[in-house]
């Protein structure tokens, strides 16, 4: 079993072959996934692409001619935040692929989930933009006391940013293991 | 890695022989079989005519085109293109409607097929019928050729929606799904986005065919360029007006497929991403 298999059983997208899924909350959080395929909607602007994430909190007839004017502020800053907004009217199929990828995380952001579900989230960003990007995450998820799961590759990166780290043997499940970071000194 | 070159000689060896009959060298070489087995039947009148004579004879009717009558066959033709604009748009809204049924991922079985016949009917009755049928009912004016084209592309266009609705990538409506938006929101933020550019290309094409149609629709009375077409190809020594009429069509046709063309590779192009860094 992989990272994507088990994000996508977190999300309850799949359910476990053995074992069950427990909440140890009242009512399961809200929460997003930073799909690794992306999911864009291809012929729609970056703009629109964001604002999507905010669907779950309007009504269809609300949003059938369009965004609030908050959600719309709300998703230019996000835009500016990620070094996208001088790209907010164009399709997301014209923009490369780091882009898309900022964007994707754009949009989940933007959804204000209390457990966001990230899988590779920073695969195809350069160092600074991975860095930038993770940090972000982080940090918003923190200030509104969220949690974040993410699979990551870089162990620079898992030590830099994890509170608790779970390493997956892809052979033996058996030797999974958690861990505490300790920080490259 | 590591492979020489008689080792790929070798891997080719092996391909087995029937390998290459595959379904299309299968199909291409049935339809080749019953085109060369058709031939026999096909027949001229028996009586020996001098067919370059007759064409050579003919055609030079058509030279020159006369000019005198350009005024009138211009007006036909902005009545042609009217009509094509008013049928078509009235045929997208209903296509829209109707490949809503005929789409697998979207409509239940019970509707799926009996759309799907519908279709099927619409598009066996050719443009010309239709417009017969139209002249009929309403008259002989280009309200005809609008009710006649705007069934005709319905039996076209909806087929064309439903299968850009079947194909489009659905990842995007389910990830949206999965951050809390509702089914109609998905739809409209989700699928149509992904779909929309399709549709579109596919409505420009309409747009053009309507064009083409509505030319030779005139010629069972349904309004446009087509009526003058029947009354010089009736009348006596009126080839070269026409030459003349052919011509203006001409004109229309190649620029519309010009920029038809040029149009739908552009948003192609843009939709399956153009960026240049992009990997």
């Amino acid at each position: 079993m992989g990272k994507t298999s088990l994000l996508r059983i977190i999300s309850r997208e799949l359910s476990p072959t053995e074992g069950e899924l427990s909440c140890p909350l009242e009512k399961p959080p809200f929460q997003a996934m930073i799909f690794q395929d992306l999911q864009l909607a291809e012929g729609a602007s970056t703009l629109t692409n964001v604002l999507s994430g905010s669907l779950g909190r309007h009504s269809s007839v609300k949003t059938f001619f369009g965004f609030p004017q908050i959600e719309k502020k709300q998703g230019l800053a996000l835009l500016q935040q990620f070094g996208l907004e001088r790209k907010s009217s164009q399709w997301a199929s014209t923009l490369s692929r780091g882009e898309r990828q900022r964007l994707a995380i754009c949009r989940s952001l933007l959804s204000r989930p209390t457990l966001l579900l990230a899988d590779e989230p920073v695969a195809s960003l350069d160092s600074q933009w991975a860095e930038k990007t993770l940090t972000t995450l982080h940090d918003s998820q923190l200030k509104k006391g969220g949690s974040i799961v993410c699979s990551l590759h870089d162990e620079l990166q898992v030590q830099q940013f994890s509170n608790y780290i779970l390493r997956l043997n892809p052979s033996d499940p058996s030797a999974w293991s958690w861990e505490e970071p300790n920080p490259i000194s | 890695m590591g492979r020489t070159q008689s080792d790929l000689l070798d891997m080719e060896s092996k391909v087995p022989w029937h390998s290459r009959f595959d379904l299309l060298g299968i199909t291409f070489l049935i339809f080749l079989g019953s085109a060369l087995g058709a031939l026999p039947s096909i027949e001229g009148s028996g009586r020996d005519l001098n067919y370059l004579g007759n064409l050579s004879r003919f055609l030079s009717q058509f030279f020159p085109p006369d000019w005198s009558i350009l005024d009138r066959t211009l007006s036909g033709l902005v009545e042609t293109v009217q009509i094509a604009l008013v049928s078509t748009l009235l045929a997208i809204l209903l296509s829209f409607i109707i490949s809503l049924g005929a789409s697998r991922n979207v409509a239940p079985l019970w509707l799926l097929w009996p759309t799907r016949m519908l279709l099927n009917m619409i598009r066996t009755i050719p443009s010309l019928l239709w417009a017969l049928i139209a002249v009929v009912i309403v008259g002989s004016n280009s309200l005809a050729g609008v009710i006649a084209l705007t069934f005709y592309s319905v039996g076209y266009l909806a087929k064309f929606f439903s299968e850009t609705f079947e194909s489009t990538d659905l990842s995007a409506q389910s990830a949206l799904k999965s951050l809390g938006a509702g089914p109609l929101q998905a739809f409209q933020y989700g699928l149509w986005p992904n779909a929309r550019p399709i549709i579109w290309s596919h409505c420009l094409w309409m747009l053009e065919y309507n064009i083409r149609s509505a030319s030779i629709i005139g010629y069972v009375g349904a309004g446009g360029i087509g009526l003058h077409l029947k009354l010089y190809a009736e009348s006596a020594e009126s080839w070269n007006k026409f030459s003349l009429v052919l011509l203006c069509i001409l004109v229309v046709v190649t620029v519309l497929d010009f920029t038809g063309e040029k149009i739908r590779y552009a948003i192609r192009q843009k939709l399956e991403g153009s960026a240049p860094n992009k990997s």
